[in-house]
């Protein structure tokens, strides 16, 4: 996993285990807006667009699941 | 038409359910869905009478709608194979501006056919208000008209499915009566859930077959929801009346007791129908979204609309929120703000104004009327400044070694958020935004327990030995809470059972529902609080 993405979730939202957590929305650790603040430092970081429909719990859940969504994206 | 008082009693109660089920475990494989397809149009005529041509209008159009964005998505790719780049370009940008046009076509129709019905009467009596304060002689002739039943949640559904073909999550439906299926199934056409149709169209189409195991567990959660419902929110019915309609003859105190016991009652209504809906669902195999994940455990109010009907939230997150605060002007906006501001205060002036959107048309949802709209800047108001202050309260907590996971400081949030929620719902219950200014108030200024004391408090609607019940029960939900809330699945346990011990537990909890449920001539039923809505 990228250790930038790792940054800047723990910029965003320190006290949070980011190699363990898998429940970063169902467990209410990132909130609405934290996730607005997230997509605009990943879509600046990795020049990506996120669109609407990739804004659901799976994709955010965990940091795996973020950075499976950004390479996911980069390749599109 | 049947009033909106006899549907539980006569659903769940007096028989209709029982009736379908009988029907869906007799007839072929291939005619269940089609009793699942009548039961509904027959409850909603039941109910509506002849504004059922709303929910017929309704399937039709978002079918139409449908295949019309699937049309020029299918059109959009043909034309795409063997373009350069700029050209393929240019053929996408034609093609989503067509398929902006349907959107917006549609949403038109049906938002604006839920404006007419359920605001038309609200605007025009403000738009004569404000002319008359400016000396107009001029008013605008206030328009009457009967709400179809459901059809604040049907219209969502109907919106979400057409958004979602937009957005390639789902497939447009070719098959209407499928679609039919999934905009009328009868056990959520009153209060929800809000379902989305990749969730429950295809399992309601496929319409399985009748399982003791789904049978049984859908059981356990309509004997739960009915305990919720007679042995608490009815109850309390009387007492709350009481208390919101006559509040200018009560104290501070009894104002006070009046609000909590709504919230519980609101909660315990709500909740217990949405067991009822869900078990129903069970019943027939069919797993409706969860409406509730145990809200008085929620440490901000943030976290409580997370847990509190969680599927119209869900509804208001996908398809106001996040569409407005990514679109373009708010993403510029964002990027903007966030060069300036960092990486807190950028992005919560973008997402306020989406916030503030969604809260809008959350407490304008909820009913034509100040109070409501009040209720969703209220919460808007909360939200907004447990997020500006967040990063304040981690640097204050860090500072004074105050652990914010530990439990002491968890139950003070979980009890300030339920004293801010129960202002809120004081709001949200009160006749009008006056009379709840004038509650709120007398709970600060005339709070005594003098009313305590003379037991005026008990001569409302509910005496000790009612209190006493609800106490009791109240216990019982908060255990059952307190269980889940550390992953302990009460009904798996209750299904290990051996059969002696299961029934044992099942007619135990139908005899404290029959010896302690309010009913009779001394009570008074509480109608389906979100039937209206």
């Amino acid at each position: 996993m990228d250790k930038r993405l790792i940054e800047i979730l723990e910029e965003l939202q320190p006290e949070v285990d980011y190699y363990t957590c898998t429940e970063l929305i169902d467990g209410h650790y990132l909130d609405s807006l934290t996730i607005l603040s997230l997509i605009a430092e990943i879509e600046d970081e990795y020049d990506i667009t996120v669109p609407t429909v990739e804004i659901i719990p799976q994709n955010f859940n965990s940091a795996k699941s973020i950075w499976e969504m950004i390479e996911r994206l980069k390749e599109e | 038409m049947l009033t909106l008082n006899t549907f539980f009693r006569l659903f769940f109660l007096l028989g209709i359910l029982p009736c379908v089920i009988v029907l869906y475990g007799i007839v072929p494989q291939k005619a269940r869905r089609w009793v699942l397809l009548l039961s509904s149009y027959f409850v909603f005529w039941a109910f509506s009478g002849k504004l059922i041509v709303y929910l017929l209008f309704s399937t039709l159009s978002v079918h139409h709608f449908g295949l019309w964005l699937s049309g020029i998505q299918m059109e959009e790719q043909q034309l795409l194979s063997g373009l350069s780049k700029d050209e393929k370009k240019s053929v996408k940008k034609r093609s989503k501006n067509k398929q902006y046009a349907v959107i917006f076509l549609a949403v038109v129709i049906h938002i604006g056919l839920l404006l007419i019905l359920k605001y038309s009467a609200f605007f025009a009596t403000n738009i004569n208000t404000l002319l008359g304060v400016m000396g107009s002689d001029y008013s605008l002739e206030v328009p009457k008209y009967i709400l179809p039943i459901g059809i604040s949640f049907y219209t969502l559904q109907a919106v979400s499915y057409i958004v979602d073909v937009y957005r390639k999550k789902i497939q447009a439906d070719t098959n209407l009566l499928r679609l039919a299926m999934f905009m009328s199934f009868f056990p959520q056409i009153l209060e929800g859930p809000i379902c989305r149709y990749s969730d429950t169209a295809d399992t309601l189409w496929q319409a399985p077959k009748l399982k003791y195991e789904n049978f049984l567990l859908g059981l356990q959660r309509i004997v739960f929801g009915i305990f919720k419902k007679l042995v608490i929110a009815d109850r309390l019915n009387l007492f709350i009346q009481n208390v919101f309609n006559d509040y200018r003859q009560y104290d501070g105190f009894i104002i006070t007791v009046g609000v909590a016991l709504y919230t519980l009652q609101l909660y315990a209504e709500f909740s217990g129908t949405m067991d009822l809906v869900i078990g129903s669902g069970q019943i027939f195999g069919i797993t409706l979204p969860e409406n509730f994940k145990r809200p008085f455990f929620s440490s901000s109010i943030s976290e409580f609309w997370k847990r509190w009907h969680i599927t119209l939230g869900a509804w208001f997150k996908d398809y106001i929120f996040y569409p407005l605060s990514m679109s373009g002007p708010l993403k510029k906006l964002t990027a903007k703000s966030r060069k300036k501001l960092g990486n807190h205060f950028g992005p919560l002036i973008s997402g306020s104004i989406a916030l503030f959107c969604v809260w809008l048309c959350n407490g304008l949802w909820h009913g034509p009327a100040w109070h409501y709209i009040f209720f969703g800047m209220y919460h808007f108001a909360f939200i907004l400044l447990g997020n500006i202050f967040d990063p304040y309260f981690s640097r204050l907590a860090a500072f004074c070694r105050i652990n914010r996971r530990a439990l002491p400081y968890r139950c003070f949030q979980i009890v300030r958020t339920t004293v801010l929620v129960c202002i809120g719902e004081l709001f949200f219950r009160s006749n009008g935004l006056k009379a709840g200014m004038i509650m709120f108030k007398k709970m600060i200024t005339e709070f005594s327990l003098k009313s305590l004391a003379d037991g005026t408090v008990f001569k409302l609607g509910i005496d000790a030995y009612d209190l006493i019940i609800v106490l009791i029960s109240t216990g019982i939900l908060f255990f059952v809470g307190l269980l889940q809330e550390n992953g302990v699945s009460i009904r798996d346990g209750i299904m290990k059972k051996n059969i002696v011990a299961r029934f044992a537990i099942y007619y135990a909890v139908i005899a404290f529902i029959v010896v302690f449920g309010a009913y009779g001539i001394n009570y008074l039923p509480v109608d389906p609080m979100y039937a209206n809505f």
